[in-house]
Order: C-alpha cells, then sequence, then structure tokens
C-alpha cells in the first residue's frame, strides 16, 4: 500500500527486483544454514527484559539509520518498494511451506527437523526474513512520517500498526504463558502445567470448582448401514431429533416413530429403562418400527461408557436404528477464585467468555471427554500476555488505516 | 425451508439467471425485454436470498457454518457484484460471469449435499461468528469478481482490445477485496483470543489467510511501482487460486490432521 508520490528526496535505488529477490533467497539460504548447523535448533526469541531492550534498539536504529542516512542508495534500496516486495514474496513462500507441511514432531535427523520444515515459524530463515521486511517496513514508515504530513496518514496507519504488531507479536511470545488448570467438582487447585516446557507452575491463586454443567443438542438417531459404514438419509434428508411423536421414513425400508423419550433413565434388572435424575442415567426412547407393514415396538439407547450401559440398537431390513447423543451445545465452570491475599470472586467460565484473575485470563478449555456430560472434572487455560495491548494497538491502527484506504478507494473508484 | 427444497431452489435460481441472460439478445432493441431480463436476473439472486434466509431459521443458527454453507452465500453474493458494477459503471459482461460462478456453486452443492445440522460447536457461538465470516465473505466474492474481471482482461489484451475502464475495475474490486480481507482476518485474530487463548496459532487456516492476505499486499504494491497493468490482469486472475486453497483446498493438504478449523470441511 506503499504511495507513489515520496515525500522525502531519497537516493536513486542502485537496484530492483532482481537484486532484491537475490538478497531475499541469499537471506533464506543462511537461515538454512544457520538450521543445518544447529540440527534445526530453530530461534529462540530472548526473554524479559532482553525483547523489550531488542525492540528498542532496533527500533531505534531504524529511525536513526532512515534520518541520518535517507540519501544513501544502500539506505533507500533497503526501505524501497522492490525489497519490499521481494521479501513479502519470501514470507508467503515460507508461509506455504509451514502452511502445506505439518508442523508436528518428526524424528530426529529427517530432512524436516534438520531444515526445521516442521517448525517454520520459529526457524532461522523465516526469522531473519522477517528482520529484514522489519527493516525495510520501518524505514519505509519513518520516511513517510517525517515530515509529517495528514496526506500520509493511513500510510503511516496501516505500516505502523503491521510493524507494531508483527514486531511485539513476534518478540512478545518469549514472555506468552499459555498453562492447563485441571480442576475438579468440591475441590480447588492452583497447580497447573506447561505443556511445551512440561513444567508445574503455582499460580498466585487457587481455582475451587462448585459445578460443571455441560447442555447437550437434542439426542438424534439415524439408520445406520453396517456394511458400507454410512449413516442412511431418511426421506426429510434431516437427521431425526429425539421427541415424543417424531417420524423418519426410508424409502423402500421402512419408517420409525418415537413413542416415548426418556433423557435420563437406567435399565432394570429385565432392562427396562427406570427414569433417574439428572446426569445420573442415560437417553432411552421406545419407538414403533413399520418396516413395510410388519410392525415392532422397541427400546432403542445411546449407551454410556462411564456409566458401563451398553448402546441399545434394533435391526430393520439389513440396517440398525441406532441412538446418538447431540454434540456439546455449551460446558461451563462454576468456579470461586480465591487470590494468595485471601480475596474472592465468583465466576463462571464458558467458552468464548474468559475470566480475568490478576493479570491471567481464564479460559473454559475442555473436560473428561470420556466422561462427556457425567464429567466432574473441568480443564481450564490459564493465560498470561503482557504483550497483548502493544499487538492489539497494532491491529487497531491496521484496522484505522483500512478505513482510510476504503474510504479513499470507493472515493476513487466513483472518479474512476 | 432446509435442504430438501434445495435442489428446486437452485434449479429456479439458475433458469432465472439463463432466462435473463437469454433475453439480454432481443433486449438491445426492446427496452420492455430488457427490463423483463433484469427481472428474472434479480429474481434468480432473490429466490436464493429467500431460501438462504429460511433456511437460517430452519436451521437456528446462520448457515455459515460449512463448506456448502458459504458456497450459498457465494452464489447469492457474487451476481450482485455484478449487476452493481453494471448499474453503476456500465460494464455489461462481469455480471456473466459472476452467474456462471454462482450456478457452479449451486452445482458443487446440488453434487454433494450438505447434512441438515443444527448443531454449532460452542467455540463458534461468539458474537464474533458472523461479522467475521461475513466480512471474509464479502471479501472473496469481490476478489472473486476481481479475478474473473482479470481474465476477462487478459483476453481483451490478446484480441488488441484492451479497456482501462475495465482494468480499473478489476483493480478496484481487487483494493475493496484486501480491506475486507484484512478486516477479515483482524476479526479472526481477535475472536481467536477470545475462544481460544491467543490471537494467532500459526493453524493451516490461519497460515493460508495470511498467505492470500500477502498475495493481495503483493498486489498493491505491485500498483504503488506502476507495473504495466497487463501483467496485473494476470496476477489477479491467479491470485484468486491462493484464496481458494484458504477456502477448501487447506482441508486436503497434510498440514490439516492439526487444524482446529475442521468444523468447516
Amino acid at each position: 500500500m506503499a504511495g507513489s508520490n515520496k515525500t522525502v528526496k531519497t537516493g536513486a535505488a542502485p537496484a530492483g527486483f532482481r537484486e532484491a529477490a537475490l538478497f531475499t533467497l541469499v537471506t533464506i539460504l543462511f537461515g538454512c544454514g544457520i538450521e543445518i548447523l544447529t540440527s534445526g535448533g530453530g530461534i529462540d526469541v530472548p526473554g524479559w527484559p532482553f525483547n523489550l531492550i531488542f525492540l528498542l534498539l532496533f527500533g531505534g536504529s531504524i529511525v536513526a539509520v532512515a534520518l541520518l542516512f535517507r540519501e544513501r542508495p544502500m539506505v533507500s534500496w533497503l526501505g524501497g518498494i522492490p525489497l519490499g516486495l521481494s521479501l513479502i514474496i519470501g514470507i508467503a513462500l515460507l508461509s506455504l511451506v509451514g502452511g502445506v507441511l505439518p508442523q508436528e514432531e518428526y524424528p530426529a535427523g529427517s530432512i524436516m527437523t534438520v531444515l526445521r520444515l516442521n517448525g517454520m515459524f520459529s526457524s532461522w530463515p523465516f526469522a531473519l526474513v522477517t528482520l529484514i521486511f522489519l527493516i525495510n517496513l520501518g524505514l519505509s514508515l519513518v520516511w513517510k512520517t517525517i515530515p509529517f504530513r495528514a496526506a500520509n496518514l493511513q500510510f503511516m496507519l496501516f505500516h505502523g500498526g503491521f510493524w507494531l504488531a508483527l514486531s511485539c507479536g513476534l518478540l512478545g511470545n518469549s514472555q506468552l504463558e499459555r498453562l492447563v488448570v485441571p480442576i475438579y467438582e468440591g475441590k480447588a487447585s492452583n497447580v497447573a502445567y506447561d505443556n511445551k516446557t512440561e513444567k508445574v507452575i503455582h499460580l498466585p491463586f487457587a481455582i475451587f470448582l462448585k459445578d460443571f454443567q455441560i447442555d447437550e443438542y437434542v439426542a438424534q438417531f439415524a439408520l445406520y448401514d453396517p456394511q458400507h459404514d454410512v449413516v442412511i438419509e431418511p426421506k426429510s434428508k434431516l437427521m431425526p431429533e429425539l421427541h415424543k411423536g417424531v417420524k423418519a421414513e426410508w424409502e423402500g425400508i421402512g419408517s420409525v416413530t418415537v413413542l416415548d423419550y426418556l433423557p435420563d433413565a437406567l435399565p432394570d434388572a429385565k432392562g427396562m429403562p427406570v427414569p433417574v435424575g439428572d446426569k445420573k442415567g442415560v437417553r432411552f426412547a421406545k419407538v414403533r418400527i413399520d418396516e413395510n407393514g410388519k410392525i415392532s415396538e422397541t427400546w432403542i439407547s445411546s449407551g454410556s461408557e462411564a456409566l458401563q450401559i451398553k448402546p441399545l440398537f434394533v435391526p430393520m431390513g439389513g440396517y440398525y436404528i441406532v441412538m446418538a447423543d447431540g454434540p456439546p451445545k455449551a460446558f461451563r465452570s462454576n468456579v470461586m477464585l480465591i487470590g494468595d491475599g485471601g480475596e474472592r470472586k465468583v465466576a463462571r467460565l464458558e467458552v468464548n467468555k474468559p475470566v480475568d484473575m490478576q493479570g491471567w485470563m481464564l479460559y473454559q478449555m475442555g473436560y473428561d471427554e470420556k466422561a462427556g456430560r457425567y464429567s466432574t472434572m473441568s480443564l481450564v487455560e490459564a493465560v498470561r500476555d503482557p504483550w497483548l495491548p502493544a499487538v492489539y494497538l497494532g491491529f487497531f491502527m491496521i484496522m484505522a488505516g483500512n478505513v482510510l484506504y476504503f474510504w479513499k478507494g470507493v472515493k476513487k473508484m466513483e472518479e474512476a | 425451508m432446509t435442504l430438501v427444497d434445495f435442489p428446486a431452489i437452485a434449479f429456479a435460481a439458475v433458469s432465472c439467471w439463463v432466462a435473463g441472460s437469454l433475453l439480454q439478445i432481443p433486449a438491445r432493441s426492446n427496452k420492455a425485454l430488457g427490463t423483463l431480463s433484469w427481472v428474472f436476473m434479480i429474481a434468480g439472486t432473490g429466490v436464493l436470498t429467500w431460501f438462504l434466509t429460511s433456511y437460517w431459521i430452519a436451521l437456528e443458527r446462520p448457515p455459515l457454518r460449512t463448506l456448502g454453507e458459504t458456497r450459498l452465500w457465494y452464489a447469492t453474493l457474487i451476481p450482485v457484484v455484478g449487476f452493481i458494477v453494471e448499474y453503476r459503471y456500465k460494464i455489461v459482461w462481469l455480471k456473466y460471469y459472476c452467474m456462471g460462478l454462482a450456478a457452479m456453486f449451486l452445482g458443487i452443492n446440488y453434487m454433494h449435499p450438505d447434512v441438515f445440522e443444527k448443531a454449532l460447536m460452542p467455540a463458534l457461538q461468539s458474537p464474533w461468528f458472523v461479522p467475521h465470516v461475513v466480512v471474509y465473505l464479502v471479501a472473496y466474492v469481490m476478489l472473486a469478481a476481481s479475478c474473473v474481471a482479470g481474465w476477462h482482461n487478459v483476453i481483451l489484451g490478446f484480441r488488441n482490445k484492451r479497456s482501462s475502464k475495465s482494468e480499473s475495475m478489476s483493480h478496484y474490486l481487487a483494493l475493496l477485496g484486501f480491506v475486507l480481507l484484512t478486516f477479515g482476518l483482524i476479526f479472526g485474530a481477535l475472536w481467536a483470543k477470545e475462544a481460544w487463548g491467543h490471537y494467532w496459532t500459526w493453524d493451516p487456516k490461519e497460515t493460508w489467510a495470511f498467505i492470500s492476505w500477502l498475495a493481495y499486499l503483493g498486489y498493491l504494491h505491485l500498483v504503488a511501482r506502476k507495473t504495466d497493468s497487463r501483467k496485473l490482469q494476470w496476477y489477479l486472475g491467479l491470485s484468486f487460486f491462493v484464496l481458494l486453497v484458504c477456502w477448501f483446498g487447506v482441508n486436503y493438504l497434510p498440514s490439516a490432521q492439526n487444524s482446529v478449523h475442521t468444523y468447516s470441511g
């Protein structure tokens, strides 16, 4: 989005796209060379406070070079569009490798690990290209900012926001903490696990789980073809929901009508379902099967591995009528957060609704999936990211620049 | 209305577009037929809008989750871009490509029917869901239109019939598409922070969204360098394929097994 009208006099660019492309390629190869020498060790972003010191020195140097040597042809080239474009393509190609190949563990010594193709976004080639890209972006930003002209506001916001979000996002990564805290109903815990470093960390507060709840979508029934391992679509093309009175038809096979539905029941000695309390039983439905005139009535059930109750399904033709629990609609933990200083906070953790506690954001992450709706364990993720405000400032600057760009674009389009 | 009615709706929409397009031939000399042609073409899109609305009600959630559902939106919105371009800028050919693309999307949905599925996983139940997906949808629609305009311009170039009006059209569609693409990307990041704890995790879908964004960022810098517009038409024509990988191609890549975006498959 660089404007074509230069606001300050810059040196004549000594080289164009070819040199820029070659430079980018050499940078990538140099990065690959480091990976080979370190057996794919990748780059470690410096931790606090060195990441901030690096950022200040790096940013300060860019500003100084941009202002002091703006007329040097080399500096002009370093902050020019040809290099910027080559680096954009370089980042896109490296991202493409990272976006195609699985970013996961591979056996040591394989080409994937030696070149760190399985950890592209923390690899030396990616880091070096991004670093030079930040220099390129930074130089052009300084030139467009000093002297200040309102006409360049859109450029400043977009490029400045991108520089801020990219640099702070990458440098702040060393301070990002994402911890998993398993909590059990009726118990409190401050023990958190870092999956990356496999370390145990004690949070400055404990989480007491009062109650864990799961809402499920309505259970459904289906006609299962065991020979081809597929579900046969009913005439209505809808997966029938389990409600009293629902009828589903399969052309040429038969129909099923739900006569009764018990969302929580347990089988008695004869196998007949008896209603029990909430979350204490499994789903049962009494169905009438009409197999082209041959009528029968029977119970079906989804069963439960957690309660060790086998599912009940019935044959119809060469197929089976089976019942499936609905997928989870919502799950939440009602908790009490207890600080080390004794302060207490009642909170409800739910997906998409994190809660803040002493600078930590707490997320409803998961539960015991094997137990499903009977789970009494909740997994909470505690996240701390001190660099987030800087990254968000970058995002909002990009969006503000975008609004101006959109407005300018529409105006030019009107004139076209 | 549910997917049972989809084949009839798709047939009605495509029939309207075909009838409207055919009527454009006699419409050159007959104003009344011209109006009738537009009634048909707009009716095609109207039928789809009606279906989308009633499908939304029947689903009890926005029909924006599966690939089939997003194709329905493209099929509804792409012709609208063609109509607006003709109304505002008197460029008549774009609408035919747009209706053709829309018919193709309806055809794909007919061949690979979705399952009527009301469930929306908890992570998708967020105020960000509709803005994030809709902004992306409109961006893709703009960039698809810019892609077909690009190819049209390439063909015009071969026939020595270049049109600067038509080339600036593909450019502005790409420009507006890029702006919306940026919003979609950032909305996605802000939402990811709320749902999954971090704004960027290099998930394959995120990575491809970033690559497609870079592709159009590169385009705008080529424009700033005053690159030959003929080359830019090729660029626009080809860039859309990167978006297609991001839209559904990513599901077939080796990296997709680790994606958190599997619900869209």
